[in-house]
């Protein structure tokens, strides 16, 4: 029976072509379009290397103080993350917990030539939290962060600009007038895991200044990774505890007396950044909600669109379908047929659209527009593609198949639809 | 005629109403986009308000150098790096700012004194900001070097701010406070053209510059400008860099121009625009072939009553103006759906961000744009019809 209605949905594509290459340019961009986006997404949220540990990683990455006249978002200082969150370490539930800063523009000049790189400054503990893949050499170790040796990690590209590609441990670089030996190569990071990407990674005890030592706000971000998914809540709750400690000490009495923040996940400090008022909460439910939302208006009109060719395509074959209504066929088994088509259609749309957007995400690779950007469609995003496809498929053909079941047999086998 | 070709629609109202359905929602696909590109438009053919060529940003951290306990306070090494700074040879002017343009970050306050409450947007700079950005002076005066030492302190205001603020009345020699507890008295003493810190693209705001002094909290700004001689090579920057490790050898630099900073803004800017313009032209382009085939094969099966019309003695221009003016009839439909929704937004506050001259222009923008698509998506169908012989219309079974 499928067989069938396989067989009749390609003759039935084939006999139509303008309708055919209509719908399936509509059905094809329209995948297109949300594969990128959905990439674009997982590329940022889901666990990729060096971040390979982010499903049981949770981070404070930007905290709000609030007081009666003033209030201030910004990332906390290393002061803050030093003394409240660096000892949730000692938690059954916490592996371990690094501390490390926004990666930085910095300017070196070799042999007259400018070169511009990211500088981040981390601990020895950021290693182990993200897993790197050292091409050279290795990580620096806590050790080095508590004496403040000039020790450097570089990436790919950065042993490429200063060494020409040859080997690089044990060398020395200087970067913005300071110099580091550097004791491991990585392979390069793209700039979307905005947590661990930089070009040059240094212990951030070699800042010239050691006044972030005692700043609440600045531009540090503390991560803890988890045993188990399962200490997050206990994790949470200890966070929530040691805010309201400290707020009891906060430097800038006069101006704040409230810290919000939490340790999030990365969807959740995204819901917490874009949707709560002043970081008090985070509802990555909503986030998600209204991200649902706004796939299912962009899909409404494409929708429409196969709605309306489908219709006008149905009625074409008013005669075929009166023919089998006429020898017995029941409304069920035709709109079953009739979803089959569309849905084989939306499928090799979507097939098309897959094609499509793994060249678009190559172009953006390409184009340098995100430096060392990696997009890629995985497993992941062929299967939220494919329910895509098959939803569309079976929105956009449930209402033609409908109109055409109720069609009456004498008047279509006539060539007279409605 | 408009009457029968509203009737001919509403006898086949449930396949025009799809139409009418997908009519709609391009609308209001490219009202949100042409609105959006309107919006930058408008904005970018405004006076700026500063000249941001030839200018070299500066951002400093001299909290290392002070560290070091030579006895120099941050305050010091600042006036010492900006003198320096002011002796090179391609440098025209020397300044410092809290914020500098075309940067993200903002620092507001808000005032009731004028009766209605007031946000403007509060830039610390020093005397010299003004020579670096060629900033003009409409009213009043600039800052002079005598201004720090007054009891009072001085501020400069923009057009806007003195209009929102003051209306036509003169601000110059207007006090004011901060809301702040124990803030000194604050003096206008000149209004300058309207300044649009956020950049070319951005809307215009209110804008008030304040002359800086050092504080305890904040002992020096975060931002130095350079105005260099034209065409000083970039290679400058690196002379520069190590004139200043000279007098701050701790303290770190980070050298960016205003051009560089321009185009990041414009960037984060356009390119959301764009994307969104290829969307939308991707969107248009689906529903303008679905409509062809949609009007084609409505034809078909209106092929009898064509065929009568003919030979009833309907010319071909007839026929085809038929088609043509049923399909306008539900674009305009469509349309007007979609302007009473959009006429609420003003309603939801949406003109604070977005003028309502902007608006109107979206909306039209649109309308003609849908005008435009169904049309040329009407003309091939209803030529298809108008050629067709009445004998064989007639007879087609």
């Amino acid at each position: 029976m499928l067989g069938n209605y396989l067989k009749i949905a390609v003759k039935v594509l084939l006999r139509r072509k303008f309708f055919t290459f209509i719908s399936l340019f509509g059905i094809s961009v329209s995948l297109l379009v949300l594969l990128v986006t959905a990439a674009l997404l997982d590329h940022v949220f889901a666990p990729h290397a060096p971040e390979v540990r982010s499903d049981r990683t949770l981070g404070m990455y930007m905290i709000s103080m609030q007081g009666p006249h003033a209030s201030g978002n910004s990332q906390p200082g290393y002061g803050f993350l030093d003394r409240w969150v660096r000892p949730m370490a000692g938690m059954a539930e916490v592996e371990t917990v690094s501390i490390f800063r926004g990666a930085q523009r910095r300017l070196s000049y070799v042999d007259g030539r400018r070169i511009e790189s990211y500088l981040k400054q981390t601990d020895g503990e950021f290693w182990r939290v993200y897993s790197f893949d050292f091409l050279e050499g290795g990580p620096f170790l806590p050790d080095d962060e508590k004496n403040a040796r000039a020790v450097a990690v570089i990436n790919e590209t950065t042993r490429q600009r200063f060494f020409g590609g040859a080997p690089a441990v044990g060398r020395g670089l200087t970067v913005d007038g300071q110099r580091f030996r550097v004791v491991g190569v990585v392979k390069d990071v793209p700039f979307l895991r905005f947590l661990s990407f930089s070009d040059i990674w240094v212990p951030t005890s070699t800042s010239r200044s050691q006044a972030y030592r005692t700043d609440w706000r600045g531009d540090f971000q503390a991560v803890l990774l988890a045993r188990d998914r399962s200490g997050f809540p206990a994790i949470k709750r200890e966070l929530a505890a040691r805010l309201r400690q400290a707020e009891k000490q906060m430097p800038e009495r006069d101006l704040f007396d409230h810290i919000y923040g939490g340790a999030d996940t990365l969807f959740e400090a995204t819901a917490r950044a874009l949707l709560s008022d002043g970081m008090r909460e985070t509802h990555p439910e909503k986030l998600l909600a209204l991200m649902l939302t706004g796939m299912a208006f962009f899909l409404l009109l494409p929708t429409l669109n196969l709605v309306n060719i489908n219709l006008s395509r149905i009625l074409e074959r008013s005669s075929e379908i009166g023919v089998r209504k006429a020898f017995g066929a029941s409304s069920g088994a035709l709109i079953g047929q009739l979803v089959i088509e569309n849905v084989v259609l939306t499928l090799i749309g979507g097939a098309i659209g897959l094609v499509l957007a793994a060249a678009v995400l190559a172009g953006i690779n390409a184009s340098g527009l995100v430096p060392y950007a990696q997009f890629a469609l995985n497993f992941r995003i062929f299967l939220q593609g494919l329910g895509i496809a098959l939803f569309f498929g079976l929105l956009s053909g449930i209402y033609p198949a409908w109109r055409m079941s109720k069609l009456r047999p004498v008047q279509a086998l006539q060539g007279r639809p409605m | 005629m408009i009457r029968h070709a509203l009737r001919l629609i509403w006898n086949r109202k449930r396949s025009n109403a799809l139409i009418l359905m997908e009519i709609f929602l391009s609308f209001l696909v490219v009202f949100v986009v042409a609105t959006l590109g309107i919006f930058y438009w408008d904005n970018y053919r405004r006076p700026l308000g500063y000249d941001y060529r030839d200018v070299w940003g500066l951002e400093v951290d001299l909290r290392g150098e002070a560290e070091k306990g030579a006895g120099f306070q941050e305050s010091e090494i600042f006036e010492r790096l900006l003198r320096e700074i002011g002796s090179l040879a391609p440098v025209e002017a020397v300044g410092a700012g809290f914020s500098v343009p075309y940067e993200n970050s903002t620092q507001t306050e808000s005032s009731d004194e004028s009766g209605r409450l007031l946000t403007y947007e509060v830039n610390p700079v020093t005397e010299g900001i003004g020579g670096v950005l060629k900033i003009e002076t409409v009213r009043g005066r600039w800052f002079e070097p005598g201004d720090a030492a007054l009891a009072w302190i001085p501020v400069v205001i923009d057009e806007d701010l003195a209009h929102a603020w003051f209306g036509s009345a003169d601000p110059v020699g207007r006090t004011f406070r901060k809301a702040t507890a124990n803030a000194k008295e604050r003096r206008v003493i000149g209004v300058v053209r309207d300044f649009r810190r956020s950049g070319e693209l951005s809307a215009t705001s209110n804008y008030l510059l304040e002359l800086w002094r050092p504080t305890a909290r904040e002992a020096t700004l975060r931002n130095i400008l350079i105005r260099l001689r034209p065409g000083t090579p970039a290679a400058f920057e690196q002379e520069l860099l190590t004139r200043l490790r000279g007098v701050a050898r701790d303290a770190d630099f980070e050298v960016r121009t205003l051009a560089q900073r321009r185009e990041e803004s414009f960037r984060s800017r356009l390119v959301p625009l764009v994307i969104g313009l290829v969307v939308a032209a991707f969107l248009l382009l689906m529903v303008g072939l679905g409509l062809v085939g949609v009007l084609w094969q409505n034809l078909i099966r209106r092929t009898r009553e064509v065929g009568l019309r003919r030979a009833a003695g309907a010319s071909r221009a007839g026929v085809r103006g038929q088609i043509l003016i049923e399909q306008l009839l539900i674009s305009t439909l469509g349309i007007a759906l979609a302007m009473i929704l959009a006429l609420q937004l003003p309603l939801f506050g949406v003109t604070r961000f977005v003028s309502p001259e902007v608006l109107a222009a979206g909306l039209l923008a649109a309308a003609l744009t849908i005008y435009l698509l169904t049309t040329v998506c009407a003309l091939y169908p209803s030529w298809m019809a108008s050629r067709l012989p009445p004998a064989e219309a007639l007879r087609y079974e």
